[in-house]
């Protein structure tokens, strides 16, 4: 049979055996319920955003009010007005984080400190406009701030970075663990000898990995999907531009999917039939625990640094540590093609030595064939 | 037709298969013996790689044996082995299309076997909820669901009840009545008498008998006394050469002796002590055949 075909099968199987089972069909309803409530929770802990905002003396009247008005549709927001003797006073205060901003009347001006915010420019606007009857578009204020702007990360790019490299880590060491207990139970049952008397090796991991693959896509992908609807819908806050960064985290899964269901479907093939999936499985989630603590500290020290570059493109980190570091601050597109050479280059070599040792390893009963075996056998091939 | 010859395998220090030779052709039924530990399952597995061998050949039909043949081979490996929590029936056919058949037909041809062996009603049960004589019947039905060329089944009457043991042995009479090369191993020799046309004894990885199981009894340099007498004196032997005694039980003997030994010499000595009520001359029976080839 042609190994498309087989492979194909082995697949197909895979996918409709653990649709149909309990366990995951439960992890997915957990998940999901998971994801539920913690939007329930944002919602609950949102503490009702308060704008400081210093104004010069004398303050027209009706402008505390106006304000007050003007921050109603942003989720109740309120703002507190603070009049200040002069625009030096209020520069000070601004400085000294007595206020968030400094509206300065006569110059039609906004001042932050370092960043503009948004959300507290839209509200000093729209409640100066309805003070002075104006109407949009001109814009009645223009913003400025007393220090260059920095390019810090901002908070959802941090909390992409490290909840989605999280994400990564564990997406990848649970779809293992289900490559490698599937590789274990038909090697321990022994039913792999039937099958591998009619289908080829190579085959037959291929299948295995790529069913349960577009399985695991499938579950994050609706996950994904739920998650991107309650960002659509205002459940989360998320600036603009965040969708390239969490797009990022899919081609990485997959990639990142195929070198370590690679890894597990060998680790299991190599066990031993006393050993069960989680102890055979561990030198590989050890590497990828030691690949996720190695990228959280190079990121949180210095996301530009050396090591932090390393990683990105070494094949094992690259797919957990790329798309935190691009979240971050951003990756070169030469390191994206880099780490992504290397990842096809890591997998192919890891398919090829796969298939020479998977075979050996799963008819290779009893004390199981250790790592330094298989690769002796499979030099020598 | 399948041809083995001259495979060679090695472990380590043991040598499992020492240069073995046989061919078995199809519509035949070929009974593989051998004691524990001889090569039977090294050789058996060769046939489907799942060892490598370190040399000879496995052809089919006078070519090298390679995947595409393997689809239409049969196997049934010494330790029994599905998906536990797969159901019956879609496991049949999965293991049918892995062989090469269409969903249609493998679904069909996987409900026929289960009709077949008495398991229609339990063909959406889990494999892990049948009773242990129908996952045999089960793993049987995989290894037949795609009606092979070759069917391979390594000690398929282990551990059956009689009854079981006879729905076997009709089905392999029937895949080599219907032109299927049948190779099987097992330890029951009476039964392989029974069955088989053919023999191959297998022993220390190298054969030492192959052939038609009559040509091969008749071969034996042995022959064997069956002897009932009246009023013997217990301790009696017949005053002949070469005469051997296997065992005397209740007035009767059993007796081995040279091929060139005539029995009328044993029949003349035993009606000079005793009435013979009973005397039988014939060729070893595979079983006394057997320990004659690989007595250690």
């Amino acid at each position: 049979m042609n190994g498309r075909r087989a492979t194909t099968l082995v697949a197909s199987r895979e996918i409709r055996e653990r649709l149909r089972s309990k366990a995951f069909i439960a992890s997915t309803v957990l998940i999901l319920a998971l994801l539920g409530v913690s939007a329930l929770l944002v919602r609950l802990v949102d503490p009702q955003e308060t704008y400081r905002v210093a104004v010069t003396a004398p303050a027209p009247t009706g402008l505390a009010g106006a304000l007050e008005r003007a921050a109603q549709p942003f989720d109740d927001a309120k703002v507190r007005l603070r009049t200040v003797e002069s625009a030096a006073a209020g520069r000070r205060l601004l400085e000294e984080r007595g206020v968030d901003a400094l509206l300065l009347l006569s110059a039609d001006k906004l001042v932050f400190r370092q960043n503009v915010d948004v959300k507290a420019a839209a509200v000093a606007d729209a409640a100066v406009r309805a003070l002075r009857n104006e109407l949009p578009p001109t814009p009645a204020l223009t913003t400025a701030t007393l220090h260059p702007p920095e390019h810090e990360p901002g908070d959802a790019a941090v909390l992409v970075a490290y909840a989605g490299s999280l994400l990564l880590f564990m997406s990848l060491a649970f779809y293992g663990q289900w490559v490698i207990s599937g590789v274990v139970e038909e090697k321990n049952n022994r039913v792999v000898e039937v099958i591998l008397s009619a289908v080829r090796p190579r085959d037959l991991l291929a299948g295995k990995v790529i069913g349960i693959g577009l399985l695991g896509f499938a579950q994050l992908a609706l996950i994904a999907g739920l998650a991107a609807g309650m960002l659509v819908a205002g459940v989360f806050d998320a600036p603009a531009g965040l969708g390239v960064d969490i797009a990022l985290v899919i081609p990485w899964f997959v990639l990142g999917f195929a070198l370590y269901a690679v890894a597990y479907a060998v680790a299991g093939a190599l066990a031993s039939s006393q050993q069960n999936s989680e102890t055979a499985g561990q030198p590989v989630t050890y590497a990828l625990l030691a690949v996720y603590f190695a990228g959280y500290v190079a990121l949180a020290s210095d996301p530009e640094g050396l090591l932090a570059s390393l990683l990105t493109v070494f094949p094992l980190t690259a797919p957990l540590v790329l798309p935190a570091r691009g979240a971050l601050v951003g990756v070169p597109l030469w390191q994206h093609l880099l780490a992504a050479v290397l990842v096809l280059a890591a997998i192919y070599a890891l398919v090829r030595f796969a298939g020479r040792v998977y075979a050996l390893g799963l008819l290779h009963g009893g004390s199981g064939l250790g790592l330094r075996a298989a690769w002796r056998i499979a030099r020598a091939d | 037709m399948l041809g083995i010859e001259g495979v060679r395998k090695r472990f380590g220090p043991v040598e499992a298969l020492a240069g073995c030779s046989f061919s078995l052709e199809r519509g035949r039924m070929l009974g593989f013996l051998g004691p524990n530990g001889a090569g039977k399952t090294t050789a058996m597995r060769g046939i489907f790689g799942l060892v490598e061998l370190d040399g000879g050949d496995v052809l089919w039909d006078g070519r090298p044996v390679g995947e595409e043949e393997r689809l239409r081979f049969g196997y049934m490996p010494e330790e029994r082995g599905l998906y536990p929590r797969m159901r019956v029936a879609e496991q049949l056919a999965y293991f049918g299309r892995l062989h090469g058949l269409e969903a249609d037909t493998a679904r069909a041809a996987a409900f026929d076997w289960l009709q077949r062996l008495g398991l229609a009603d339990r063909a959406d049960a889990k494999v892990e909820e049948l009773s242990h004589g129908n996952q045999q019947r089960a793993q049987l039905a995989a290894a037949l669901v795609h009606t092979p060329d070759l069917l391979v089944l390594d000690e398929p009457f282990a551990g059956l009840d009689p009854v079981a043991v006879r729905t076997l042995a009709d089905v392999l009479r029937d895949e080599a009545a219907r032109g299927a090369a049948v190779l099987f191993s097992s330890h029951q020799l009476d039964l392989v008498e029974e069955i088989c046309e053919e023999v191959v004894i297998i022993d220390h990885g190298s054969i030492v008998a192959e052939g038609e199981l009559d040509a091969l009894r008749r071969a034996s340099a042995r022959r064997r006394i069956a002897l009932q007498l009246e009023g013997a004196p217990s301790d009696w032997l017949p005053d002949v050469a070469g005469v051997e005694l296997l065992a005397r039980r209740n007035g009767t003997l059993r007796l081995a002796v040279g091929r060139d030994v005539d029995p009328k010499h044993v029949l003349a000595a035993a009606e000079r002590v005793a009435s013979v009520v009973e005397f039988r001359y014939g060729p070893p029976t595979l079983d006394e055949l057997f320990l004659e080839l690989v007595a250690r």
